[in-house]
This record gives structure tokens, sequence and C-alpha cells, in this order.
């Protein structure tokens, strides 16, 4: 995906401004647009309504079906527990499994040595071929690099019975020194974690030596010139400023799980809690060298997943017990399993400095981030390089912008994908600096932001800070302006009054954010769909519904071209066997990109409607449109209803021919969405306490396709940010032990602690989008840690840069000051 | 061991081992709408009514549930006659991956049968064991709020959980639909 670009500070500026004429003129602001795609808000049938999400009445029933509960489906279902290293570092010298094994109704204890577990290298991303991850994994590990590496497993006739034979094993280890700060980790003499040649497919500046997994850097215009002229310069200030982010639990309410068992013709089947059903089928054929073609992935409901299910950590065990064991074997992780042993938001350490006018202008931004991969490298170089791709673009106008991030091993959990990806660990540096940027030279924060930020019709460079020269990305939809003043006037960032007690101060602070909709030029969606007699559809999409309406989404896309109600498309959920591929549900590509796919494949049917209609009604298919479930003539105003084509088009006399449409997406465009976040806190400054009395969040998504899961987005990813923002992470005593144990030790807020939140929609029309769309599920996961931290700084004079935001440490930097 | 107890109104046995849990055995028999999101009383996703009070199933002893009174998210409407809390909750969008809402809805039930107009704090203060990971809670708080004035029959409900009446007006799409501001 990224690679590393050497900056040619031999460049000349004629040659800097011919290279970037040449990205303007291959970015062209005009969009040769889909007819109908732009629909004024009363032509709308069914997208940007708030259309009730298709699996809405099942769950309300609890008929809804999670992985866990198929289990009864498969009357001989054997369950497993998985062994996990106790130590942070080391190898297991010896697994004594005899008694275990013995057990009553224990059928298998797998170790590394055992013929069903593969022993190849793999990595657990759920990412595009080849994987931009190392191949660091082992299904079962003899060396072990965090306390939760898996290094057995047992499968028994129930879980009980497998967890009581699973402690029964006698486990020797020889224990070697351990690391866990980045800082530390990358000194010579710290303990190496992994030997580069047991690792495949190094990612780009890979140096095990030091425990680097990766290290990428990028310039745009000559920084370190910048900030040599601000050394001579009066009028030109220099600002570095410091960041920090803990380790965050994605929380996902259901459990990893996975059923695995041999299907009726021998074949692989796995029914497993994912948001890349296709990834997995592939990485797993690759594990075991199993054909694909033998290889189904079933998604069922999802209970959420945020980037912790854009993995394989069940899938490979599974299979290989449902071998061991010779019966279907389900794996369903524990809480604490959840929190420590599979995947959690990574670290960061993030500098920043900036060269800036005394008006206000930037100059020149520096951003250096550091990240802790933990134990592995799952998403580590991409997450790595989100951190400064993602966010500066808003300020793509800067002149000089270089951005280097290096993603180093520790012996701690492995960190992973988590909505933002990167994104929320880069927004606390830069929208934190801008704020100090602000109080530096006395300006507004938010005239200094617009007075350098990013707006409709621009060439955004910095995103492809980490390509090659030739990469520009147009913005043909940008509503941030109005998403300032919409949040402005919500929170009420010119009314703020502050409280009589003279111990109390209240104010306001914002942040922007960015985003992207699907890795550009990278995600494939498709989609198929074909029509049923009495006019209905069946839509087939790879489209990955984790929760947040995905199904929903695709259904309005397709109806709104097709001219029915969206409850007569009938959406599949995502199977290996019967979906057409899709990348899977990450990077907020579904609706843009799959959801393109939908509308291309819905209005290749429509032609095969108006086709049929033409017959029928011997008028040119040139005349019609659809609406309210019939073809209609704009010349004759005839009509012919879905359901007679349906029958016509299977029983009828003259043409017998299934009404289908299918379609691909794939496209080099990422439009990003942008919002503005806004917190208004009240902070004691003899105690540190604060208290949140609202947060505003004002996104442009594009057209909303369904103004209620936009909401529901932005109001869940909100609580996600408020949690980051002020929430412990994930703890380890110094020998790497986990102290988060279960959400009993973690905070994540509960509607008594959550504070008051409002979420607006401003839209624009994205040309480049199905209807007008862009993305949302992200997106809103960035802003509360730097505005909060904003607010805090406006309102008592300190600033806390390393999350979580404390009244101990705002106390702590009171008393300091 | 064998226990006896009214679920669902029914009496019911139900076979189950000494380590067995309520959740176990519920989901063991079928009534898999109760969630299992932690094994230690920590999530909420769990919950059913138990003689009447707010239970989560996952520690909660079979062994003590001889005689007891159990009602799970089954009880309540099928998806062509939802009960007025599962009907608030379609309505107000206040569910994303849903593995926690059957928790919530029973949770709610018993909030809403001992204080039938709770306000948003107190309604905070009943759901605040029953975590949700996707929504924010802000539409499950709306959502409670709907249903206690649906229960208390200030409103219509619509025969089919939509959208109460008057509230689909003004967009003029000709479709089902409510408050999509058009």
């Amino acid at each position: 995906m990224s690679k590393t670009n050497e900056p040619n500070t031999d460049e000349t500026e004629e040659e800097r401004t011919a290279d970037s004429s040449k990205v303007e003129e291959a970015n062209p602001v005009e969009w040769d647009e889909a007819p109908n795609n732009r629909k004024e808000p009363t032509e709308r049938r069914v997208v940007s309504h708030r259309e009730e999400k298709d699996d809405a009445k099942k769950i309300v029933t609890g008929e809804a079906k999670y992985a866990a509960d198929y289990a009864r489906e498969f009357p001989n279902l054997a369950e497993a527990k998985i062994v996990r290293s106790d130590i942070a570092h080391g190898v297991v010298t010896d697994i004594d499994t005899s008694a275990a094994a013995a057990m009553d109704d224990v059928y298998a204890v797998v170790t590394p040595d055992s013929p069903e577990v593969p022993n190849k290298p793999y990595t657990s991303a759920g990412q595009s071929y080849p994987e931009p991850s190392p191949w660091d994994l082992r299904v079962l590990r003899r060396t072990v690099r965090f306390v939760g590496d898996p290094i057995a497993a047992v499968v028994a006739e129930d879980k009980d019975t497998a967890s009581k034979a699973a402690r029964k094993l006698d486990v020797s280890y020889e224990e070697y020194d351990a690391v866990f700060d980045t800082a530390e980790a990358t000194n010579p003499e710290a303990p190496q974690i992994h030997d580069p040649d047991e690792v495949e497919n190094h990612q780009p500046g890979a140096d095990y030596e030091r425990n680097v997994e990766a290290n990428v850097s990028g310039e745009i215009g000559d920084v370190d010139a910048a900030f040599a002229e601000a050394e001579e310069r009066d009028d030109l200030t220099v600002i570095e400023t410091e960041w920090e982010t803990p380790y965050q639990s994605h929380c996902v309410p259901e459990p990893h799980t996975t059923i695995a068992h041999r299907d009726e013709d021998n074949r692989h089947h796995l029914i497993s809690s994912t948001q890349v059903p296709y990834h997995t089928r592939r990485q797993l054929s690759h594990l075991f060298d199993v054909p694909v073609k033998d290889i189904q992935v079933s998604k069922p409901r999802i209970g959420a997943g945020f980037g912790s299910k854009q993995g394989m950590h069940t899938e490979p065990i599974a299979m290989a017990l449902a071998e061991a064991a010779d019966r279907p074997v389900m794996v369903e992780t524990t809480r604490r399993e959840q929190f420590h042993a599979v995947r959690n938001r990574r670290p960061a350490r993030v500098t920043l400095r900036s060269v800036v006018t005394d008006d206000g202008n930037l100059r020149a931004l520096d951003m250096d981030a550091v990240t802790n991969s933990g134990a592995y490298g799952p998403h580590g170089m991409t997450v790595s390089s989100a951190v400064g791709k993602k966010p500066l673009p808003l300020y793509t106008h800067t002149p000089n912008i270089r951005f280097e991030a290096t993603a180093v091993h520790t012996n701690l959990p492995v960190a992973g994908a988590f909505r933002g990806y990167g994104a929320p660990q880069g927004h606390l540096a830069v929208e934190g600096h801008m704020d100090e940027i602000a109080h530096e030279l006395d300006l507004d924060p938010i005239e200094l932001r617009s007075r350098n930020v990013i707006s409709e019709g621009d060439l955004d460079v910095a995103s492809g800070i980490l390509k090659d020269k030739e990469y520009g990305r147009r913005i043909r939809s940008c509503g941030l302006g109005e998403c300032i003043a919409e949040g402005r006037a919500a929170i009420g960032w010119d009314d703020i009054e502050q409280p009589d007690a003279d111990h109390l101060h209240r104010a306001c602070g914002m942040a922007l954010t960015i985003q992207s909709s699907g890795v550009p030029g990278d995600e494939l969606g498709a989609a198929h769909i074909k029509m049923n007699e009495d006019g209905s559809f069946i839509l087939q999409t790879g489209a990955v519904d984790i929760g947040p309406g995905a199904d929903t989404v695709m259904a309005q896309i397709a109806a709104e071209v097709l001219g029915v109600p969206p409850a007569d498309v009938l959406v599949q959920p995502s199977d290996t066997d019967i979906s057409p591929f899709d990348h899977g549900a990450y990077a907020s590509s579904t609706t843009y990109i799959t959801g393109q796919a939908v509308k291309k494949a819905a209005e290749d049917a429509r032609g095969m409607l108006f086709e049929f209609a033409s017959r029928m009604l011997d008028e040119p298919e040139s005349a019609f449109t659809v609406e309210e479930e019939a073809v209609v003539s704009e010349v004759t105003g005839e009509s012919v209803s879905l359901e007679e084509i349906g029958y016509e088009s299977m029983y009828g006399d003259e043409v017998r021919a299934h009404v289908m449409g299918d379609a691909s997406h794939c496209t080099e465009e990422s439009p990003p969405p942008f919002g503005a976040q806004f917190v208004d806190v009240t902070v004691n400054e003899e105690t540190g306490e604060f208290e949140i009395h609202n947060m505003v969040y004002a996104v442009d998504c594009g057209v909303a396709l369904n103004p209620d899961l936009v909401e529901g987005q932005v109001e869940g990813a909100m609580h996600m940010s408020y949690e980051l923002a002020t929430g412990d992470g994930i703890i380890f005593d110094e020998e790497g032990q986990p102290e988060t144990l279960g959400f009993r030790d973690y905070d994540m807020p509960t509607t008594a602690d959550q504070p008051p939140m409002n979420s607006i929609i401003v839209e624009t029309h994205e040309p480049t989008g199905p209807f007008g769309a862009k993305s949302v599920a992200e997106i809103p996961v960035n802003g509360v840690p730097p505005a909060l931290s904003n607010a805090v700084r406006r309102a008592v004079g300190v600033r806390i840069g390393d999350l979580p935001i404390t009244p101990e440490k705002i106390k702590a930097a009171l008393d300091d000051d | 061991m064998e226990i006896d107890l009214t679920l669902n109104d029914d009496d019911v046995t139900f076979e189950a081992a000494r380590s067995d849990t309520l959740l176990d055995v519920l989901r063991d028999n079928g009534y898999a709408g109760a969630k299992r999101g932690c094994d230690t009383g920590n999530c909420g996703f769990c919950t059913v009514i138990v003689d009447g009070e707010p239970v989560k199933s996952c520690i909660r002893p079979a062994s003590q549930l001889e005689g007891a009174d159990v009602e799970t998210i089954e009880s309540l409407g099928t998806q062509d006659d939802l009960g007025p809390v599962q009907s608030a909750f379609v309505d107000n969008a206040a569910l994303q991956c849903g593995f926690c809402i059957p928790g919530m809805i029973m949770r709610s039930k018993v909030l809403l049968e001992e204080t039938p107009n709770p306000d948003e704090a107190e309604i905070r203060d009943a759901l605040s064991e029953n975590l949700c990971r996707c929504t924010g809670y802000e539409k499950i708080i709306d959502a409670v709020q709907d249903a206690s004035t649906r229960m208390s029959g200030e409103a219509d409900v619509a025969a089919d959980g939509g959208y109460p009446d008057g509230d689909d007006a003004g967009c003029g799409c000709g479709y089902p639909d409510g408050g999509c501001g058009k």
C-alpha cells in the first residue's frame, strides 16, 4: 500500500510546480457523474430516509442468530479452550499433555507439534493480497512473546471439560528478558523479539534487531529549509508538541466465535464472527494448504467488529481442532481473552513541530509517530502510516510537510485494526497542536483553522505523502465550514458563561476531523441482484454487515434504482459460497465501494426491466423510468408492474430471461468525509475534576443515505472517542501481566457516566459516491481527545497531551504551573 | 440434576450440571436470546427476569432456580406483533449489532413496570449495568422514554410496529416512513 519516498531535496521549485500541475490535471474537479446520481431531497424515494434496519425486528425478539447461536444445529459439537502463555517472553521447553488427554470427554489436545496444526508463518490481518503486514504468526507458538500467546488447545465435549483439561497441561518455559516500552525496545541492547529469518513478507523499514516492525516516511516540499528559515526570521514561530495515547479495547459485545466443521460434501465450513469472510477464506487456504474451493466462510449476524474482527483469531484454531477431534468444534473466546489476547488500538507517541507565520499561516509541519505494535505486526505498518496520512490532509496547503512513522515491537498484547485506524492517535496530535499555535499567536482556534484548512475544489496531496509525487486526491465535496458553524452554534461557543464559583472554569474546545472512504485503488466490491416473480428482489453482496446496518443501506440503494420499497429487496448475509467477492467491512468502504457496486448492479437489472417493458408496451426503452413498483413511460404514461414483468420474464410467450444484474466497483477515489467535534467542559482548578456538559459532532458524510444509521454511527463513535480521551485503557504490571481482565476493570462508559451528546448531519453531495454518499463509520471516533484536551487548556490553561485526561493529571499540571 | 421452574409462563423441567448457570441452561434448551458477553456479570447481555427482578443469568447458578419464575426475551412479542418496549427500540433505531438488546429490553421492561414514567436520570441509572458499545446509549434512552409513553397509552402504537400515527407526515415520499425530515 504505502511505500517509502525519499525526498528529493535537489528538486527545483520549477520541477515541483511541474509535478504538481501534472497531478492537478490528472485529478480534475469535474467528475463525469452517472445520470440520476444527484437527486434533490424531494426526488429521493428511499435513500436519505430513516428506513427501518432490516434486522431490527429479529434483534428485539432475540431471534437474530450470531455465531454461537448456531451451536444447537450441531448435536455432536465439541467446545474448545485455548491455552495461552502466562509469561511475556520465552520459549516453551515442554508441554506435558498426558493428564489432559486422558480425561473423559476430551477429544484432542493440540500443540505446535500436532499434525493438524499448520506451522507456516501468516498474518492475522484481514487485508488485501499480499497483505501489507508481516507474516510473523504461527497458529500455536513455541516461542512466546506476550502474556496471551496461544501455545496449545484442548477440545472436549463441553467448555467446562475443556477448561478443566487445559488446567492439567504441565508447561515448562525458559524465560527471556522482556521489554515493554517502545523507546527501550529500539535500544540495541534490548531483548530481540523476532528473528527476521522466521518472518516472511517483511514490511518497509523493518529492522528486527532493533524490534522495528516497519518504518515509513515521506516529505512534501523542504521541511528542514523551512525550519532553518524560521531560525532567521522574527515573523516565523516554531512550535513543538508531544502526544501520547494508550491501548484501547474494542469491547466488541460478541466475543470472537467460530464454529468449524466438515459439511456433507467434506468441505471445510466455518460460521464465524468475521468482518472479512473472503480474506479469511483465502488466508485459511494458504495456511492449511487447502484449495479455496474447499472452504466456505459464512458470516451470521455479528455482534459488532470495530476492526477487531478484521482478522483471523479463532478461525485457524477452530479449523485445526475440528480436524483433530473429527467433529464440529466451537471456539468462543472469553472476555478476558478479548481484553488482552485478541487485538487492541495501538498506543502511539507523536511529536509535531510546525513553522507558522505571525498571522497564522502554516509554513511547515513535521510529524513523527512511534507506535507500539505489541508482540506481532498485523496492521502495524498501515495503521502507523495512517497516524499521519489521515489527519494531515486537513492542512494539505502547508507547503512543507514531513511525516515519519515507526512501528515497534514490545512484549505486550498485539495491536490491530480499530475504528479510526491510526487517525485518532494522529488527530490528537494535529488538532491539539493547532490549538497550541492559536494560543501562542493569540488567535481564535477556529479562525486559525479556517485560514489553513482544506476546502471544496482543493487538491489534497498530503494523503499521498507516503506515495510517489504523482498522487493527489481532488476534494469534490467538503462541508467543513458548515460543520464548524453548526457545531459552534449548537455547543454555544460564543455564549459560554463562567460559573459563579471562582474555582470553576468553563470553556469549549474543538477539533476538526477527516477520514477516507475506502482504500483508494485497492478495494473491490461486487453485487448480484435477481428479481422474483412478484417484482421483489434478492440482493447478494459481499458487504459484511457487522451491526451498523450495511445490509439496510444496500437495500435502500437498490430500491431507489428499481422503484420498489426497501422491504422488497432482501439482502443475503455475506457468505463466500453465495455472495460476490468483497474485501470486507473495513476502511469505511462499505457504503462507498460496495454501495456503488449495488447501484450499478441494480441499474443493470433495471436495463432488463426496460427491455421487457419495451416489448410489452411497444415503446422504446429510452421512454421508461421506474416508480412505485412499475416501469412507467414518461412519454405516454403507460405502465407495466414489476410483477407483470416478473411473470412475463419467467413464464411469458416471447422471451424468457431472468431479470438480473451484476456489477463490480473499484476506484482510485477515496473522498474524505469531514466533521467538527466540540466539547463543553467545566474544570475545578482546586481538584482537577471536570464535568462535560455536552459533546457535539457535526459531520459531512455527503448524502446521509439513512440518517438514523448515520446518527447511530456518530453517537456510538463519540462514545468510544470519549472513552479514549478519559479511560485508563489497558494496564499491565511490570512483568507484562495484564491487570485489565474484564469489564469491571475497564472504563467503558455506561448510561450513568456517558456525557450528553448531539449529532448534526451536514449534507454535501459527493459526485463519486452512490447517490452522493461518503463514509461515516470511522470519522466520528477521532474528535473527542483533542477537543477535550483543547477545552481543558482553554478552561484552566494546562495542556494534557498524554491520554487519558484525568483529574489527577490536570491537578498535577495546575500545581506545576 | 433436574430443575423445575416456570419459564415464560410454562412449567418446565431442565436437566442441568451442578456448575451450570441459568444462562447455560437457557441457551442449551434453545432460549438463545440471552447472550453470553462476559460470564462475570459485568455486561448485562444475558439479563433475564427472575421472580420479577432483572438478573444477570451468567452468574445465577442454575441450582438456585428450583421453583423460580423466569421470563426471557422469547416471552415478549413476535416479529408480527411486537411488544411496546420492542417496538419502541425498533422505531427509535435504538439498536445496531443487537447483541446487547435482548438484555437491555428485559432490563427496561422491569424498569417500566416498577417506574412507569421514569425521567432520563432514572433510565440512565436503571440501565447502567447493561453495556452497549454501538449506540452511545442516546437512542436507547429515547426508546425507553418512548416505550413509557406507549405503555401509558398516551400515543397510538402502529399495529405493524412502525411509527406512531402522525409521525410519518411531511416527506410525501409515499413510503411508510417517519421523521426523515424531508
